[in-house]
This record gives structure tokens, sequence and C-alpha cells, in this order.
């Protein structure tokens, strides 16, 4: 539907479009279908690739419906419709957690500050919010402002929802379209929760050197009380910690955490801890370290309240999105509440941020005190292992693989090393001891064979700023700095969890700039090098070549796309007000930017990578992932590689598949590294920096696939990309090849390649 | 229809796997191949098989039988120091992407493959792969090495034990020379 004069009236007042900060470009608020033609053309290149993780769709009365190979279901949907639709569905779940999440923080601190409380980044950050600028054409200002971007958000997800309805949309490309949709405004959903976060609990911002936090289970000082909280709402926990600090008790206390409300702890106060990243959640509370065990919302464990008792940990639940059953005693009085929790150790749900905080501090101390907390020694694995029988059915439900009936054996004879090498890949299911029939306790016994030392992670540092993206828009563009590394989301890891920080590291050491967040930014730190030190130590935390900073928990993933869409803006001065389209043009072409979910599981990263691809930036994604059953794949060879010389205004056809994905799953840690390189050339490179984005996919490739990339033919445009090192052997292989030169271009761009309203000029700057 | 070794991740809906308990028609099947191809994945350089890598099985197939062999994940390297330098390197899902085209060239542009062995890759992903075959590309028929049932191949071995696995490639080996 076209926008008629009354929408077009509310938009205007809605962004204030008589602010001139920028004029409006085309898409100002976009409707589910405006930047169709956009994702019709990104999926020219890269088409959907579908693996059904089952060939049934059960959505409806109607069916089952059995949609193998060709045949319909009895609403006429495909398989590859039914794959798109889950596709949607995954969008919209993640966006909503996000979304759901920022609305309960603006919500409640307008309550707290009202809505005109002003939006300040610090000196060093002008483009406050690059999402909401680029995608609804809002500056936002105020508090109040954020919440318009929520609720544009909360539009958008009820239409996307509609959609996935039996006897709705049924092309599949259809789906992808508003699944990318969906990931664009999860974007601006992020956005909105973090700058929300950082104004209202004055977290870190403007602050390249944020400092060093303490990681890992055997950070924790055991002798203290020890609340953990697990989730990714940094609202109670701000709150607990400043009744600690009234009470005169926080240096007496340790407050960890699990998963993102932990990073935004440590944002709030540098003596909070990270415990580890999802992955570890299962393992640590079954440790019983935790006196007091608070939970906010997402990737919170369902079993929670049971694995509270089983620990003897006290449990209080601060979220109406997971309130496990308990009861509700908002209402009551704090002193009955801690009553409550501590003489008839009851789990209580609190949904008043203010009173849970409040709760939590007056019976930290108290149910600490009450408990005591001894770890699983390595006599007392070996006794507990010894009711294993080897029946293998432990093996056989591991989505890891792991050879857990083998570890358990060993450990019957007091052998640990090959439970400490399944502790290192295990991604916490809990699944194993579940299916045990001896009721062996596999994941207590981990707790003789996990390491216990202690590690470190740099503070999140949320949104990059200016001066930084000032400094690297040019060697970004040309090509010099080789690419941007961003290595976000959860930790489903296919192996060890120290294959983060390698990955890591093979990139900083390289000068690329390495941007992490979410629990791989935890993961990255978790391994130390010969000198004890883990690559926070060892690299800078600036947005720069070489650099390796953590933004922050999930919701901060916003500034890493923000900082792409910077780049367009302050460096290439387009602008971004209500310019998509062009912007994400721009980073497609022009930015070497990709990002890396080696863990990925949830819908939240699924929904991450969506509005990552709408906004040109390829993903990684690791073997798990490939039960997300969707992929955006080109064929290299096969493919038309044609773009638009802005400035000649003429077809190019380029011959150079770049970027070659826009979503991929990699199976192994060097495939994924070699993916990366390849996925950070594009066709705005200079001579200098193709040069030097192949120098490291050549000496990537060597060493870990033996040879000369087989694909380097599709990169090289003429002798002078060639890496001087390599000259020799390069150019006699392309010579066995019959590789020829290919038109060199200046200013690639898919505007002009598809119908689009936007004129060719609006991407010359 | 037969339950896989693993209980998470390779479940599947209505349209399973024959599985091949007898090596000899397994081998008798891949003989009937036009365009045989091998993909083959990292734990190809990782198993060893009482002395014998599996690798070492993937190369003796891909001889014996004449069929090209796809290189995912990091085997190329291993590959290469064994000798054998492969008709093609892709990641899994790049090779699978490919064979859903019937009129793809192939990895040694003689048209696409008829009949696709995979050995080596993660049952996960190996299964989803296998699954996408199963759904978009009717024109080709698959089968699987390793030593698990999976449920989206059309020809895929029994759930073994090293012992037994190995005796059965040994089997196949013999079966496809014979
Ligand atoms: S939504 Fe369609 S395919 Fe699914 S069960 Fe209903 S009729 Fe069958
Ligand atoms: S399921 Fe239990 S008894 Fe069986 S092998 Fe695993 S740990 Fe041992
Ligand atoms: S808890 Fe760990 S070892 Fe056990 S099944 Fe899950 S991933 Fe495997």
């Amino acid at each position: 539907m076209s926008k008629g004069a009354v929408k077009q009236k509310e938009i205007n007042k809605t962004i204030r479009a008589e602010d001139n900060w920028e004029p409006i470009g085309p898409t100002p608020m976009p409707e589910m279908s405006d930047l169709r033609r956009w994702d019709m053309r990104l999926m020219k290149t890269y088409k959907p690739f579908y693996a059904p993780f089952c060939d049934l769709c059960c959505f409806c009365t109607y069916g089952k419906c059995d949609l193998t190979e060709d045949k319909k279901g009895a609403c006429g949907i495909n398989i590859s419709g039914q794959q798109g639709r889950w596709g949607l569905i995954f969008s919209l779940m993640g966006c909503a957690a996000h979304g759901a999440h920022g609305r309960h923080l603006i919500d409640y601190l307008i309550e707290k500050y009202g809505e005109d409380y002003k939006i300040d980044l610090g000196g060093q950050v002008d483009v406050e919010a690059p999402h909401m600028r680029t995608v609804m054409g809002l500056k936002p200002e105020t508090l109040g402002d954020l919440r318009k971007g929520i609720e544009f958000v909360e539009r958008g997800i009820i239409h996307g929802v509609s959609a996935t309805h039996m006897g709705q949309e049924g092309s599949d490309l259809d789906f992808e379209s508003k699944s990318l949709h969906i990931g664009m405004l999860d974007h601006v959903a992020m956005e909105v929760a973090d700058i929300a976060q950082t104004i209202g609990f004055k977290f870190p911002t403007s602050k390249a050197e944020t400092g060093l936090s303490g990681l890992g289970w055997g950070a924790v000082d055991k002798t203290k009380p020890v609340v953990t909280c697990v989730g990714h709402n940094a609202a109670v926990a701000s709150v607990m910690i400043d009744h600690l600090m009234k009470a005169g008790i926080y240096d007496q206390v340790e407050v960890t955490g699990i998963c993102c409300t932990a990073h935004d702890n440590i944002r709030y106060s540098d003596r909070a801890k990270v415990i580890g990243p999802l992955s570890k959640q299962v393992f640590f509370l079954k440790t019983g370290i935790a006196d007091l065990i608070m939970s906010d919302e997402q990737c919170v464990r369902c079993d929670i309240p049971q694995l509270a008792k089983e620990s003897g940990s006290a449990l209080i639940a601060t979220s109406d999105k997971i309130s496990y059953g308990l009861d509700d005693v908002t209402h009551k009085e704090v002193d009955e509440i801690v009553r409550l929790i501590i003489e008839e150790g009851k789990q209580v749900l609190i949904r008043d941020v203010d009173k849970a905080g409040e709760v939590a501090a007056k019976v930290l101390p108290v149910v600490a005190k009450n408990r005591k907390k001894e770890l699983v020694t390595k006599e007392k694995a070996q006794e507990l292992a010894q009711a294993c029988k080897k029946c293998e059915l432990c093996d056989r439900v591991c989505p890891n693989f792991l050879n857990i009936s083998t570890a358990v054996s060993d450990v019957k004879e007091g052998k640990f090393d090959m439970m400490t090498s399944v502790f290192a890949r295990c991604v916490g299911c809990g699944k194993c001891e579940q299916e045990c029939s001896k009721d062996v306790p596999i994941i207590k016994i981990m707790q003789a064979a996990a390491s216990w030392d202690t590690y470190n992670i740099r503070v999140g540092r949320g949104p990059i700023q200016d001066v930084e993206i000032r400094k690297v828009g040019a060697p970004i563009v040309l090509g010099t700095i080789p690419g941007i590394i961003a290595i976000v989301g959860c930790s489903n890891f296919p192996e060890e969890i120290e294959e983060v920080a390698e990955i890591a590291e093979e990139f900083a050491k390289r000068k690329y700039i390495v941007v992490l967040s979410g629990c791989a930014a935890m993961a990255a730190g978790m391994k130390k090098d010969a000198d004890g030190k883990t690559i926070y130590d060892k690299y800078k935390p600036d947005f720069d070549a070489g650099g390796v900073l953590n933004v922050g928990s999930c919701v901060a993933n916003s500034h890493i796309t923000g900082a792409a869409m910077k780049v367009a803006n302050i460096f290439a001065k387009l602008p971004l007000r209500a310019n998509y389209e062009v912007i994400a043009d721009y980073i497609l072409n022009r930015v070497g930017a990709v990002g890396l979910v080696w863990g990925s599981y949830s819908q939240k990263a699924f929904a991450i990578g969506a509005g990552c691809n709408r906004l040109g930036i390829p993903v990684v994604l690791g073997p798990h992932s490939a039960k997300y059953r969707k992929l955006y794949l080109s064929r290299k060879e096969e493919d038309d590689w044609t773009v638009m010389d802005g400035r000649k205004k003429e077809l190019v056809n380029t011959e150079e598949p770049s970027p070659e994905h826009l979503l991929v799953v990699t199976e192994s840690k060097e495939r994924a590294i070699i993916t990366l390189a390849r996925l950070c050339i594009r066709k705005n490179d200079t001579a200098q920096g193709r040069q030097i984005k192949l120098n490291h996919y050549i000496s990537l490739y060597k060493q870990y696939m033996g040879s000369l990339p087989d694909d380097l033919q599709n990169f090289v445009r003429n002798d002078k990309d060639i890496p001087i090192v390599y000259k020799k052997e390069v150019i006699e292989y392309l010579k066995t090849v019959g590789w020829k030169p290919k038109p060199l271009l200046t200013l690639p761009t898919f505007i002009g390649t598809y119908e689009s309203n936007i004129p060719i000029d609006a991407v010359v700057k | 229809m037969s339950l896989p070794y693993y209980h998470v991740n390779v479940f599947t809906g209505i349209k399973s796997c024959k599985v091949m308990e007898d090596p000899q028609a397994l081998a008798k099947i891949a003989k009937k191949a036009q365009r045989p191809l091998l993909v083959l994945g990292p734990q190809c350089g990782e198993v060893n098989l009482g002395g014998k890598q599996l690798l070492d099985y993937a190369i003796e197939i891909a001889k014996t039988l004449g069929a090209a062999i796809c290189a995912t994940a990091n085997v190329k390297k291993k590959l290469l120091e064994a000798g054998v330098t492969p008709d093609s390197t892709y990641d899994a899902v790049e090779i699978i992407n490919h064979l859903k085209d019937p009129a793809w060239k192939g990895v040694k542009k003689e048209g696409n493959h008829d009949f696709v062995m995979f050995l080596g890759i993660r049952p996960d992903l190996g299964n989803q792969g296998l699954s996408t075959l199963k759904h978009f590309a009717p024109h080709l028929k698959t089968a699987t090495l390793c030593k698990y049932v999976f449920p989206n191949a059309n020809f895929s071995l029994p759930n073994l034990k090293n012992d037994k696995w190995k005796e059965y490639l040994d089997n196949m080996v013999q079966g496809l020379k014979s």
C-alpha cells in the first residue's frame, strides 16, 4: 500500500521532519515491503539455500503435511516456503526478545527520569543512533524518542507475525524479504536498548580504554556471599549493586553473571565479575557457588528453579517473561519477601525492578551464611563415576558428539584428561546426565576436570567513537585495513571454547579490526598464552588496525553494524537519514566487514544475522547453525557479478565473487578463518588494499590448506593486485588456469542493476 | 525406518534412508554410477581405524571407483600431504549448493554427478546437507560412508563400532575391486 497523506503526516510528526539535520531520504519508517526490491536484488546473487530440519509442517489442523521433495501442504505451501516461514519466525522471535527488552528498559527509565531525559553518549559520539537515523529518519534526542523506535519495531513485528499465519505468505523469497526486514528492525531494537541502558545506568561511553574485569568461574571468591545474575537485563542488577553499596557491604560480596547481564554488570561496576557464556550455565549453577540466583530474561534455562533447589541456592525471578510458575510477590513489602526467602526458603517472582534489587541486596548476606560450598574433588568425582556401566546412552544424546562414556570410565580409574577435553567442548545442555540410567552426575564430575583459572575480559565500551571512524574510514574502504571481523553471538561452539580466542587472535595479529560482543567476547578471554595473557591483555582496545575490542552485550551488536553505517556517513559523507538502501549498498560493496557467529544457537542470533545481511554484511556461522536451515549462498563460477560503475554509470561484469556469500556455514575453525579473510574482499579495494587482503588470504590458505587458494584467479583483477611476496608463484598459477585481467571500476554499486527509485548519483559523493 | 545413532540433531521426517547392511551391495550400487563424487570432511584426517587412516580408505575408494574428490573444511591439506590433489575444494554447504543444480557441470566439468558419497563430515551438518539434497536434488542419489545411520541419505551404513566400520570399509573396497 502506498502511503497516504494521513500516514505521511504521522511519519513526519514522529521523525520531526522539520528538523533539517539531513535531507529526508526515500524510506522514512519503512513498512514491510518498502525495501523489498533491495532484498530481491540481494537474493538474485545470494540465493536462499535451504536444509530442512524436518520434512513435515505441523502448523495447523489441516496437517501434518508431508512436504518432501515437490509435495505441497494442504494449504499449498511447499518445502521452500515452509523453510522461509521458519526463517521469518526465527527473526521475529529474536527481534521480539530484543524489542521487549528495550521496551522494558525504556518504560522503567521513563518512569524514573521522564521522557525528556536527554541522550548524551559523551563528547566522542555525535552520530548517536545510526540505525534509528538510517532506518527511521529520526535523530533521537530523548528517552521519549527511543520509545518511538521501539513502537516502530513493535508495529513491524505484528505485521511479520501475521504473515506466518497459515494461508498468508507462501513464497520463500517473500518470507525471506520479511525476515530481512525484521532483522533490520532487530538492530533498531538493540540500538534503542543499549542507548537506553547506557544513559540510564551511566555505562562507559566515548571511551575506548575501558578496564578489565575478572572472568571465569575460577575468578569468583567462594568465601564471600555470591549472587549470580543470569540473562540479559541490567536493570535489577544495577539497583541491587546500589543497595549493596548503600549498605556498605559491596566489597564483602561477589556480584557475578552469566550471559549478557554479566556484560552489563561490569559496565556498571568494575568489581562485578563474569562467570562465562551460556554454555557454562548448568555447570556453574550445579557447583552451588551462587548463594543467590537472579534470573531476568533471554537465554536463561527453563529449569533454573530445579537447579537452584538442587544446589541450595536462593532464587529470585525478576522478569514476567520468565515467571517459572513461582508466586508473584511483587505486591508484598520488602521485609516480608525477605522473610519468605530466608525463613521459608521460597523461590519468588518480583516484577518490580527496584523492589527486586533491594530484596536481593538484603537476602544475599543472610542466605550465604547458612550455606556450605564444597566443590567436587578428584576423589569424590572418581567415587561418583563408579556407577557408570559404559552403556553409551550419554554419547547418543550429546549435540556435540562428545565421547562422554569414555571420559566417565576414565574418571572411574582416576584419569581426568578425557573429561577435561569433554568439558572444553561441552555446550552445557545437560542431556547426557538426564539420559544416564545410572544417575551418574556427569556435569558435577566435570568440576574436578575443569580449569579453575582466572581470566579477564575488556569491559564493553558501547558505541564506536566518531573520531575512530574518521581515522579508519579511508583505510577500510581502500582496503589497507584488511577488514573488520565481528565475532559475536552465543556459545554453541563446535569444538573447544578456546577456538574463539584463536580465531580472534589470528586476525588481530594481521591487523584486522576485531570487534567482539556477547558470549563470544567472554569466550575470547578464556585462553591464556605462555605468558599468562589473554587477547584483552595483548591487544589495544581501539577500533583500529590490530585492535581487539568488546562492545558489550548482545544489544551492543547494534554498535558494530552502526560502525559500518558511520563509515558511510562520516567518512563517505552519505546522508543516513531514511536512506537505508544507499547505506546498505555502500556497505555491501565497499566496507570489508564480516561477522562470525561461531556458536550461534538462538533466534536472536538469527535475527542479528538477518539484520547484518540486509545491511550488506556477510556472516559466517559455525556448523551447529546448519540447523537454522537457511543460508544465502552464491555460486561463484556460475553467478553474474555485474555491478554498476557509479561514476561512469556503466554496467561492468566484474567476474569477481566479492563478497562471495551473505550467510554461510563452515565446518572447522580453519575453514572459518579462510572464509572470513575471503569475505573481506570488496570490489572497491585499491590495488594496494587488494594486495594486502590477498596477502592474508594466500598466507592463511597456505597455512591451513597447504596450497595457493584455488579461487585466487577470481580476486586478481590485474597484476598490481598480486602481493609481492607471492608474485612468482601466483603468476605461474594464474597462467595454468588461463587467468585474464578483469575490468576495473572505481565505484561499485548495485544501484542501477535493478528497478529502484534511487538515482545512481545518490551513491556518489 | 532405522533410528540414527545420535538421538539429537539428526532425527528426520518420513522419507528415510535405506540402511545397507551388506557392503558388497553398496559397492555394487556405487559401481553403477556414471559420475560418482566423494565428498570428504575433516574427520577423514582425524580418525584412525586399526592403523589405517580414514583418509586412506577415502583415497582407495575414490581411486578404485574413479570417483572425483571434493575436499571440504581443511581436508585439502591432508590430501596434499598424502600426495593426492582433490578435484575440488568447497565447504560442505557450497558443494551441496552446486549439487542441487541438475545443470551444474560437476567438479570435473563433465556434468553433474549422479551418485555422491559423503565421508567424515560432522553428523549434524552432514545430515542437514543431505536434507537439502533429499528435497532439492531428486536427480542424484546420496550415500554416507560414516559409521552411523544418516536418515536423509538415500543409502547409509548401519550404526557401527569402529572395528565393524573398518570391516565394512574393507569389504566395500573389496566389492569395488571385484
Ligand atoms: S500450514 Fe499448510 S502445510 Fe502446514 S499443516 Fe497447515 S495446511 Fe499443512
Ligand atoms: S549414560 Fe551413564 S552409565 Fe551410560 S555410559 Fe554414560 S555415564 Fe555411563
Ligand atoms: S552437557 Fe555437554 S557433554 Fe553433556 S550432552 Fe550436553 S554438550 Fe554433551
